[in-house]
């Protein structure tokens, strides 16, 4: 009578059971990793929008602020984009005919609002206030990047819990004084954590990690 | 299973029941239901759970395969990256911003709401346009910054998608304008308008006034007939009565001695009442209490408020007010009123005694006391009352009348005479749904088919919309400019908050603009005209206007004091010819303490409501008391057949302790049978009952079983906290006889392992109640709802206990079933230190903040209901089922700095923490800490007593710190050691001492 089991029949099932072990650790793993980089989150995209808004331009060039057009970050938990309006303000005078901003004056003309494609989304549960960030000495650029060297925007940061919770715990590397928040180019002369420093007890910065802080 | 009060007897309650003198033997029993009550009866094993059979049933209809097949498929369509990637979204700026706006920062506007011809001040919170909560403004005397349910629940009804949307004419759908073409062509008339008639609801606004006036001068023939369903109010008659004209009564109850005859005063359902409340509750100082003394024919919140409260049948209001006015002028030298004698055997020995007591407690407090009398009492009650106000120097505050027109029931008797006389060509009417809520006998819904041209001018497609060929869709409250007057008549203007949701609906004014010859001018222009030519066309008025919308309040405009002469002798001549007394059944019509005359039953925030009294929701029931049902043999639930004068209904029977004998007494208001969606089919129509001579009930009812059964879904044995006596209740002096009475519920017991310690030193965030000023009006209940995005389940939901409510009103009675004293307590999530819930979640998803918040994580609860079955206080919620509504309207309404919630989570009472967060960022930013009264939780801002506070216990001397060292505090359940942050404070009575027998 033959053998019930031929001698491989070991190893396959060894092979079996690390595959049944393996698959599922690796993709769980692979998931998880995914969910922490740009591929699976999607950042370092560029996003397109309805209106070729070049920031290189305004921001870099032009030297326009970023409280300009943004101001609802110093007194508002959104920033804000400017209303079509604030755009006309000056493109009413400059490149008024130009094709690429006939959208911008079909807005101006029939108040319809212009739909801009979010680029930086947090997800529903998280409340987040950028005036809080703003007042306490967080710069633009920390989050957002080098806005000014951007064709078109995209998300240069995570965005992720963790990512929060990192400066959160310990915020004095990315602190910087209430004057230059808005630079983007902007250095800490010399150790950054020492400039942090002078600006947390200047600017009385306490961040929370509890729950409630960004969850409710 | 013995109850853990028998293992582990409370402390206080032992010893209260072997404390000195004062105290009848034994501690009062608290409970909640009959079937509580008769223990071992048939609710014993129900009382036992946690929750009802069949909450944690699977939605059906949905077997569980097909359910996992479903998910396992929209799993594999989504794909993974749907995990980490948010969906696209947009950003929509404004094109043109508005003033003032920040996106993200909310405005908040002034405007009020008016029912029953008065005007209450509200305050709107506004996120980009979209009104979100309302609030009451401080500035306005009607609201002191409080408001109730009626004013919170009103923001549904602008979002609510069942609202009339077109105009119609002759039946068929047509722009506004046609309509107004077509009315414009009804006002060229030369008869003067005899054949003009408008059915209106009594306003204050001045500027409806205006309009009634212009059209009076343009057609002199035309009339204007009051009409709603809270007429006749019987203060007006009374007035007329004992001080020879119409008056209105402005309630001033913040007095020494309170005489209540039928007066719900407390239950907060009519403008001027949140005021009351607070007034009175304000002159009931725990160390100065007043008295209130209540004669009612059901029980209300005034009554389980009193400290000494009488039963008796709406009929018998007479015969108490005729022996008050005898003991009372006997004794103030008044012969004409010492002579009355109520007849014969009205009154029981309880009722003659309680009756003594109050004239004798009126008499030692001359000049600081008030009778006051409930609009269902006839006239002569209300007149008798102004007769012992007027003999006891505590003259009544009277005003000129602030609604017009004036009138009852027998001007709407008119016009039904005129309609079927052929002499009505043109019907208007503005009033809210009269062929629903007029009284059976009126004919009117027969005769308004008789007037050629009916237009109905309303927020719904409702019963009356039926019956008019021509309907003009209104605009809501929050939608249109007005004006309105408090009861005291203070004047303010009422801005809209948004451009109407339906763009076809129209304001009242514009409809009767159209007949004043004014149609060309848009409400607003007429509104400013109209207060331009009031202020004499003054150079600032541009600045005066703007501030007078900023505030709500138009300064210095309160009514003077009505000068009127009491009559006395037509008061004593009008009681000399006093009915006898009714024998058998009687029945009793009230407004609904949560759909008011049904204007409301389209709000499902307030169908799911508990009624503050019965706690039932989703229905009215014919209440009885124990020993009515006992001897008619009907039981809760068991379907009677009432029937009065051969009208009848079939209402489901509640057994309602404390309620009078041979008394029904059944709400108005339910039974709609067009009200879209929620309202639908909901409860008994009532009015069917309602007959033009006796609009609030008759005697000579009759009740007889069907054999059918309704299942009523009440809420007061949901949440129970195991039968422990938790609200308590002690009289005055008793507490002061024994202040350390409750030293056993304040301190830390032993215990096992040390505390957690609270991390912060800056803030530790605490609430305090004050049972002692809740007066249980449910407004913090729908405050919190608006406030926290808490969806309603509906009545199926209820049935299982799944009501979401965050926070409770539970009510207790006291003693004897038969006429036992009543408790509510407000009971939210109590902010443990040493938080029950916290030890048992599998994924951390409820934890301790360093500020000493139980903070509830919803995007970690995985949903395994570990916490909501280890909390002691039963405050924790859970979605069952996707109970949000995610319409485009209602995503409008939401609060958009809270989460909403899917299925599947816990939620809970979060001490408003996005407030805490708005204020600490403003604080913050500025570089200062959040100060005492920067954060108002929603519940403490509704309350109209003041009797929720909210705040920092580590800032000095603030209101809570007070609280909580309260010597009345207590902690809920102290003897499990959880250390509450939320303290109750005792409730103190101030019983009439005890005379011997």
């Amino acid at each position: 009578m033959a053998p019930l089991f031929h001698p491989g029949t070991d190893s396959l099932l060894r092979g079996l059971i690390a595959l049944a072990l393996g698959v599922p650790a690796v993709s769980l793993a692979g998931l998880l990793l995914l969910a922490r980089n740009p591929l699976g989150r999607g950042f370092f995209s560029p996003r397109e929008q309805p209106v070729e808004f070049d920031h290189r331009h305004h921001a870099g060039d032009e030297g326009i602020p970023c409280g300009y057009c943004h101001e609802g970050a110093w007194r508002s938990p959104v920033a804000g984009v400017p209303p079509t309006q604030r755009c006309l303000g000056c493109h009413a005078q400059v490149w008024n005919e130009s094709a690429k901003l006939e959208p911008v004056r079909a807005s101006g003309f029939d108040g319809m609002p212009l739909q801009w494609n979010r680029v930086h989304a947090l997800p529903d549960y998280v409340w987040f206030s950028h005036q809080i960030h703003v007042n306490k000495g967080v710069g633009c650029v920390t989050c957002h990047g080098r806005v000014d060297t951007m064709a078109a925007v995209q998300q240069v940061a995570p965005l992720t819990m963790g990512w929060c919770l990192e400066c959160h715990r310990d915020p004095t590397p990315w602190l910087r004084p209430l004057s230059e928040v808005a630079n983007l180019t902007w250095r800490p002369p010399g150790d950054a954590r020492e400039t942090g420093r002078a600006v947390q007890a200047a600017l009385d910065v306490h961040p929370r990690t509890n729950c409630n802080t960004c969850h409710f | 299973m013995p109850l853990l009060t028998d293992t582990f007897p409370l402390p206080v309650l032992q010893d209260a029941s072997v404390a000195p003198a004062a105290r009848e033997p034994g501690p009062v029993r608290a409970w909640r239901s009959l079937e509580e009550w008769h223990a071992g009866g048939p609710g014993r094993e129900a009382l036992l759970r946690e929750l009802p059979p069949g909450a944690a049933t699977p939605p059906e209809g949905l077997a569980r395969r097909t359910f996992l097949q479903l998910a396992t498929a929209s799993l594999a369509a989504a794909g993974f990256t749907g995990c980490f990637r948010q969906p696209p979204e947009k950003i929509l700026p404004y094109a043109l911003p508005p003033e003032g706006l920040t996106p993200g920062v909310p405005l908040h506007f002034a405007t009020g709401m008016e029912w029953n011809g008065r005007t209450v001040g509200l305050v709107v919170e506004s996120h980009e346009g979209r009104p979100t909560k309302v609030e009451g403004n401080p500035e306005h005397p009607a609201s002191q910054g409080a408001a109730g349910i009626f004013e919170q629940a009103s923001l549904l009804g602008l979002y609510d998608a069942a609202r009339a949307r077109t105009a119609r004419l002759q039946g068929t759908e047509v722009a506004w304008s046609v309509l107004r073409e077509a009315l414009a062509q009804r006002a060229t008339r030369t008869d003067g308008g005899a054949g003009l008639r408008f059915l209106v609801e009594p306003t204050g606004s001045p500027l409806v006034q205006a309009m009634f006036a212009r059209i009076q001068e343009r057609f002199p023939r035309a009339r204007f007939i009051p009409f709603s369903a809270d007429l006749p109010d019987g203060s007006v008659e009374g007035t007329t009565l004992a001080y020879g004209r119409p008056l209105d009564v402005v309630h001033d109850v913040g007095r020494a001695v309170v005489v209540s005859l039928d007066d719900d005063f407390l239950s907060t359902l009519k403008p001027g009442q949140l005021r009351a409340a607070r007034d009175f509750v304000a002159a009931r100082r725990p160390e100065a209490l007043n008295r209130l003394w209540v004669a009612e024919s059901t029980l209300t919140l005034t009554g389980a408020f009193a400290d000494e409260r009488s039963r008796m049948k709406p009929s018998q209001a007479v015969a108490l007010a005729l022996a008050l006015a005898a003991d009372v002028g006997a004794n103030t030298g008044h012969a004409a009123l010492a002579g009355l004698r109520p007849p014969g055997t009205t009154l029981g020995e309880a009722q003659r005694a309680w009756v003594r007591e109050a004239a004798k407690d009126l008499l030692a407090h001359r000049g600081q006391g008030r009778v006051t009398v409930g609009a269902r009492q006839p006239a002569l009650v209300h007149a008798l009352a102004f007769a012992v106000d007027e003999a006891l120097g505590n003259a009544p505050w009277l005003v000129e009348p602030v609604a017009q027109p004036v009138g009852g029931t027998e001007a709407l008797a008119s016009l039904v005479g005129e309609l079927r006389a052929g002499q009505v060509d043109t019907l208007v009417i503005t009033a809210w749904n009269p062929v629903y809520a007029s009284a059976v006998d009126s004919g009117f819904a027969e005769a308004l088919a008789l007037a050629p041209f009916r237009l109905y001018h309303g927020l719904h497609e409702d019963e009356t919309a039926a019956l008019c060929p021509a309907f003009a869709p209104a605009t809501h409250p929050y939608e249109s400019w007005r004006d309105g007057r408090a009861p005291d008549g203070t004047e303010s203007l009422l801005q809209p908050l948004i451009a109407p949701l339906f763009p076809g609906a129209v304001q009242e004014v514009e409809v009767l603009a159209t007949f004043a010859g004014l149609e060309s001018k848009s409400p607003y222009a007429l509104l400013k005209d109209l207060w331009r030519e009031r202020t004499g066309a003054s150079a600032d008025f541009e600045s005066r206007w703007e501030a007078w919308l900023g505030v709500g309040v138009v300064p210095d405009t309160r009514a003077p004091r009505a000068r009127a002469r009491l009559d006395e002798a037509a008061v004593v001549a009008a009681a000399r010819p006093s009915a006898p007394p009714s024998r058998g059944l009687e029945l009793g019509l009230v407004l609904d303490a949560r759909l008011y005359d049904g204007r409301f039953a389209g709000n499902a925030w307030l169908q799911e409501l508990p009624d503050p009294v019965t706690k039932l929701t989703w229905d009215n029931a014919a209440l009885l008391s124990p020993a009515t049902a006992r001897r008619l043999g009907l039981e809760k639930g068991d379907v009677a057949r009432l029937e009065l004068r051969g009208q009848a209904v079939e209402a489901p029977v509640l057994v309602l302790p404390g309620q009078p004998d041979d008394t029904v007494t059944l709400a108005l208001g339910h039974g709609r049978e067009r009200v879209g969606p929620v309202g639908q089919g909901v409860g008994v129509n009532a009015y069917r009952l309602r007959h033009l001579d006796a609009p609030w009930g008759a005697p000579g009812l009759t009740v007889t079983r069907t054999g059918g059964h309704h299942a009523l879904a009440l809420t007061q044995e949901h949440w129970s906290m195991d039968g422990r006596p938790l609200a308590l209740q002690l009289t005055s002096g008793e507490f002061q006889a024994r202040p350390l009475a409750l030293k056993s519920l304040q301190e830390d017991h032993e215990r096992l392992y040390p505390l957690m310690p609270m991390a912060s030193d800056t803030h530790q965030w605490a609430m305090a109640i004050d049972l002692h000023r809740c007066t249980g009006c449910s407004a913090c209940m729908v405050a919190c709802q608006a406030e926290n995005n808490v969806p309603v389940v509906g009545k199926d939901g209820v049935l299982k206990s799944r009501e979401m409510h965050w926070l409770r009103i539970d009510r207790y009675f006291l003693g004897d079933p038969d006429d036992p004293g009543v408790i509510t307590q407000p009971v939210a999530c109590v902010h443990c230190e040493a938080a029950p819930c916290e030890y048992v979640c599998p994924v951390n998803a409820t934890v301790h903040s360093d500020e000493g918040l139980n903070q509830m994580v919803y995007n970690r609860c995985i949903g395994t209901r570990y916490c909501s079955n280890n909390c002691p206080y039963k405050v924790r919620r859970f979605n069952y089922l996707e109970y949000q509504q995610r319409e485009p309207l209602d995503r409008l309404r939401q609060n958009p700095d809270v989460t909403v919630r899917s299925r599947g989570v816990m939620e809970k009472c979060t001490y408003c923490v996005q407030r805490i967060e708005r204020a600490r960022l403003v604080a913050r930013s500025a570089r200062r800490d959040i100060l005492d009264g920067d954060v108002r939780t929603a519940c403490q801002q509704a309350c109209p007593t003041e009797a929720i506070t909210f705040g920092d216990l580590l800032a000095p001397a603030s209101a809570v710190k007070r609280r909580h060292e309260d010597p009345r505090h207590y902690r809920l359940l102290n003897n499990l050691g959880t250390r509450p942050r939320t303290v109750h404070l005792v409730r103190l009575k101030n019983p009439a001492p005890k005379r011997g027998p």
